[in-house]
C-alpha cells in the first residue's frame, strides 16, 4: 500500500491538471460591446479603465452568470451593426427598444425607462426652424431629428457637445436623460443659459434594454434573470446610487 | 305497534348479525389477497393524502415563486419610486440653498428630469405632486427665492416625505398577501400531516393486529395442537379462523390427528395380538418368554429370589371329550380368570400350551413359591364353573410344578419345574411339587403367610 502511494499521487495530480486545463478550455468568455464617451453610463475613468453604470451592470451581470466577459470598446453608431453580427454576445449600451433594433437583435428585458432631452439656448424650441441640433450619430436621438427634417449635426461622442454649444456652431443639443446629466454639470455650457425641455415622443422615449446576439436566445434568457437577480440583492441600486443622482427606473 | 316494532328490529338485527356470520365471519380469505387489498388500500389511501398534502406544497411553491418574480420586484420598485420621491426633495433643498447658481441650475435640471420620468408618471399621485414641485420651483427660480416661496416649499416637502413613506409602505403591504398565503397554507399542511401520519399508524396498526390475530395466534395453536399431538393429548379444536391457508393447514393438521390415533389404535391392536393369547387373554408363550429372560437377568444381576412353575389342568382331556371344546374353552377362560384373582400383580402368567400354564415369581423364594401355588391350587380345587348344562358345575384341580430360577437358564429353570410338574402328575394329581428337592408333597405352606393379597390384572397376563 505504500509502495503505490507516489504512483497514486502522480495519477491524482495529474488528473488535477487534467481537469484544470479542461475547465479552463470549457470556461466560456462573452464579448461585451461597451460606449467609452457617455458618462455617467460608460466612460473612462482616470486610471484609463472603463468605468460607469453599464460597465457596472455588465459586469455584476457577468459574475452573476459565472462568465468571464471581455470588455470592447465601440461607437454607438455601430453597437447594433456589431451585435446584429455576431461581433459581440451582448452590448452593455442603453438602447431604447424601437421597433427597427428589435428587428435586428434581440433586447433583454428593460432595465430602466428613459426619455430624452433638449437642450438649447433660449427661444430655441424643437422643430424652430432657426434651430441647429446636434445628437450623437447612431442614437435614437439623431435619427428622430433626422425623421422630422430638423437641422441635425451628427457628432460621434456626447464629449463634443459642450464644444460646439460654447462655439455656438449649434444651438441646442438632443441626448438620453442619463447622459444630459453629464451634459448639465459640465463648465463650458453653464453660462449660456441653456433651457431644458423634456420631449416624451415615442420615438424618443420608453424602455431600455441591453442588445444581445440574435443568434443566442438563452443567453437573454440567462441575461433576464441575472438582472432580476442584481436587482433583488442589491447591486443594481448600489450602481445607481454610485453613478446618478436618482433612481433609475 | 311497540311490540310489532320490537319483533321488527329484533328479526332485522338476526338477520343482519347472520347475514354478517354467512358472509364474513364464516368467509374465508386468502392471506396473500386479503394482505394485497388491504395493501392496496392503504396504498390509495395514502396516496392521496399526500396528493392532497402535495396541493399545499405546490401551493407555498407557486406563492413563493410568485413572491420571487413579481412582489419582490414590485417593491423594489415602489422603494424606488420612494427614494426618488426623497430625491426631488433633496433637489428642492437644493434648488433653494445650492451654493452657486450652478448647483441651483442643475438641482432644477434633476428636477425636471425626475418629475417628467416616465416611471415617476406611471402612479397618478407621484406624478400629481411631481408636477406640482416642478411647477413651484420653476415659478419660484423666475420669481425670485422669497421667504413665502420657502415657506411653499416646506410643505410641498412634507407633502414628497409623506408620499414616499406611503409609497413605501405600500411596497412593504404588496408581499404580505402572499406571506399570509403562505402561512396559512402551512398550517393546513400541518393538519395535513398530522392526518397522514395518523393513517400511517391506523394502518400500521391495523396490520399488525391482522397479522397477530388471522396468522401469529392460529400459528400459535398450530404449534400447541402440534405438541399436543405429540404427547397424545386430545387435540383442542381450533378456533375459527378468517385465512383460507391458515384454515387449510388446521385441516390438514386434524387429519393428521385422526391418522395418527388411527395407527396408534392399530399398533395397540397389534401389540395386543402379538403379546396375549386370544382365548384366555394371557401372555402368549413368546411373550412371556421375553419378559421372563428380562426379569431373569435383572435377578441375577442383583441376587435376587426368583422362582418359575408349570401348571397343568387335571384330566382336562375328559373335559373336552364329554362336556366339548366349548366347554373346554370356557374352563380355560375361567382358569385365567382365577389365576387373575389369586396371583399377585408381580406374578407373570401364560398359556404356554394348551391346559399347560408357565409362571414367573419375581422377587420371591422358593417356599414363597410354593404357598402360592398351594393357595392356586386350593382354590381351583374349590372352584366349581358352570358349564350351563344343568349339573351344578365342573369341579377342577390344578397340578402344579415349581423351581428356583436364581441361577441357570429359563429353559433349565422351566424344564425342572417341567419335571416337577410330571412328578406331581404321577404323583395323583391336585398338588404342588419343587423340582430339584426331589421331596413331595413337602408340607403345605401356612394360608397367606407372607404372601401379597391377589391384585390387579397383570397377573392375568
Amino acid at each position: 500500500m505504500k509502495a503505490r502511494t507516489p504512483s497514486q499521487a502522480c495519477c491524482l495530480l495529474l488528473l488535477g491538471l487534467a481537469a484544470g486545463v479542461l475547465a479552463h478550455a470549457g470556461e466560456r468568455v462573452l464579448r461585451v460591446a461597451i460606449l467609452t464617451n457617455s458618462p455617467p453610463m460608460s466612460y473612462t475613468d482616470a486610471s484609463g479603465k472603463p468605468a460607469g453604470f453599464n460597465v457596472g451592470v455588465a459586469r455584476a451581470l457577468c459574475e452573476t452568470m459565472k462568465v468571464r466577459c471581455e470588455l470592447t470598446v465601440v461607437e454607438l453608431a455601430k453597437v447594433v451593426d456589431a451585435v446584429a453580427a455576431g461581433e459581440f454576445d451582448f452590448a452593455a449600451v442603453s438602447l431604447l427598444a424601437t421597433p427597427a433594433r428589435q428587428a435586428r437583435v434581440l433586447f433583454s428585458k428593460p432595465y430602466y425607462r428613459s426619455n430624452s432631452i433638449w437642450f438649447s439656448q433660449p427661444g430655441v424650441t424643437p422643430g424652430a426652424t432657426s434651430a441647429r441640433v446636434a445628437a450623437v450619430a447612431g442614437s435614437a436621438q439623431y435619427r428622430y431629428a433626422r425623421a422630422q427634417g430638423w437641422n441635425v449635426v451628427a457628432v460621434d461622442h456626447h464629449s463634443e457637445l459642450p464644444a460646439l454649444l460654447s462655439a455656438g456652431k449649434v444651438n441646442a443639443v438632443l441626448l438620453p436623460m442619463a447622459t444630459s446629466l453629464s451634459l448639465r454639470a459640465n463648465p463650458l455650457i453653464q453660462s449660456l443659459g441653456l433651457e431644458t425641455t423634456v420631449l416624451q415622443a415615442p420615438e424618443l422615449s420608453g424602455d431600455v434594454g441591453f442588445s444581445i446576439d440574435p443568434r443566442n436566445p438563452q443567453l437573454r434568457d440567462h441575461i433576464n434573470a441575472a438582472f432580476d437577480q442584481i436587482k433583488r440583492d442589491g447591486r443594481f441600486d448600489r450602481l445607481n446610487t454610485e453613478y446618478l443622482p436618482f433612481r433609475l427606473q | 305497534m311497540t311490540a310489532l316494532l320490537r319483533t321488527l328490529r329484533g328479526a332485522l338485527a338476526v338477520d343482519w348479525r347472520a347475514f354478517l356470520r354467512a358472509h364474513w365471519t364464516q368467509r374465508s380469505w386468502p392471506a396473500g389477497k386479503a394482505l394485497g387489498w388491504l395493501g392496496a388500500l392503504f396504498g390509495v389511501a395514502f396516496l392521496a393524502q399526500i396528493l392532497w398534502l402535495a396541493s399545499d406544497q405546490r401551493q407555498v411553491l407557486e406563492s413563493s415563486e410568485r413572491l420571487l418574480e413579481r412582489t419582490v420586484p414590485s417593491t423594489l420598485e415602489h422603494f424606488r419610486v420612494a427614494r426618488n420621491l426623497e430625491q426631488l426633495r433633496l433637489e428642492g433643498e437644493r434648488v433653494f440653498s445650492g451654493r452657486t447658481p450652478v448647483a441651483r441650475q442643475q438641482a432644477r435640471f434633476i428636477v425636471s428630469l425626475l418629475s417628467s420620468h416616465p416611471a415617476m408618471l406611471a402612479d397618478s399621485r407621484v406624478a400629481a405632486l411631481a408636477r406640482e414641485v416642478d411647477a413651484f420651483l420653476s415659478q419660484a427660480a423666475r420669481q425670485g427665492m422669497s421667504e413665502q416661496h420657502y415657506a411653499e416649499w416646506e410643505t410641498l416637502s412634507s407633502r414628497l416625505s409623506l408620499l414616499a413613506d406611503d409609497i413605501s409602505t405600500e411596497g412593504v403591504n404588496l408581499a404580505s398577501a402572499d406571506l399570509q398565503l403562505m402561512s396559512t397554507t402551512m398550517l393546513r399542511s400541518q393538519v395535513k400531516l398530522a392526518l397522514v401520519l395518523a393513517l400511517v399508524a391506523l394502518f400500521v396498526g391495523g396490520f399488525l393486529f391482522l397479522i397477530h390475530r388471522h396468522l401469529i395466534r392460529p400459528l400459535q395453536e398450530m404449534d400447541d395442537a402440534l405438541r399436543e399431538l405429540r404427547s397424545g393429548q386430545a387435540l383442542t379444536p381450533f378456533s375459527t379462523t378468517a385465512m383460507a391457508e391458515i384454515r387449510a393447514v388446521e385441516g390438514a393438521i386434524g387429519q393428521l390427528r385422526e391418522v395418527m390415533h388411527e395407527n396408534d389404535e392399530a399398533r395397540r391392536q397389534l401389540h395386543f395380538l402379538a403379546t396375549t393369547d386370544s382365548l384366555t387373554g394371557m401372555f402368549n408363550r413368546r411373550h412371556f418368554m421375553a419378559l421372563a429372560e428380562d426379569e431373569l437377568r435383572r435377578a441375577h444381576r442383583y441376587g435376587r429370589p426368583i422362582c418359575v412353575g408349570m401348571a397343568d389342568l387335571d384330566n382336562f382331556k375328559g373335559i373336552n371329550d364329554g362336556h366339548g371344546h366349548a366347554v373346554g374353552d370356557r374352563v380355560l377362560q375361567s382358569l385365567a380368570e382365577l389365576f387373575g384373582h389369586t396371583l399377585r400383580q408381580s406374578d407373570w402368567v401364560c398359556r404356554y400350551g394348551g391346559e399347560e400354564f408357565a409362571f414367573l415369581f419375581t422377587e420371591t423364594t422358593l417356599d414363597e413359591a410354593h404357598r402360592l401355588a398351594e393357595r392356586l391350587r386350593q382354590h381351583a380345587a374349590e372352584t366349581s364353573i358352570d358349564v350351563g348344562d344343568g349339573s351344578g358345575g365342573l369341579q377342577l384341580t390344578l397340578s402344579l410344578g415349581l423351581a428356583d430360577a436364581s441361577t441357570g437358564s429359563l429353559e433349565a429353570a422351566l424344564g425342572r419345574a417341567d419335571t416337577a410338574l410330571y412328578a406331581a402328575k404321577e404323583e395323583g394329581r391336585n398338588r404342588v411339587v419343587i423340582a430339584a428337592s426331589a421331596k413331595t408333597p413337602r408340607p403345605p405352606p401356612e394360608e397367606g403367610k407372607d404372601l401379597d393379597s391377589p391384585t390387579g390384572e397383570r397377573g392375568r397376563k
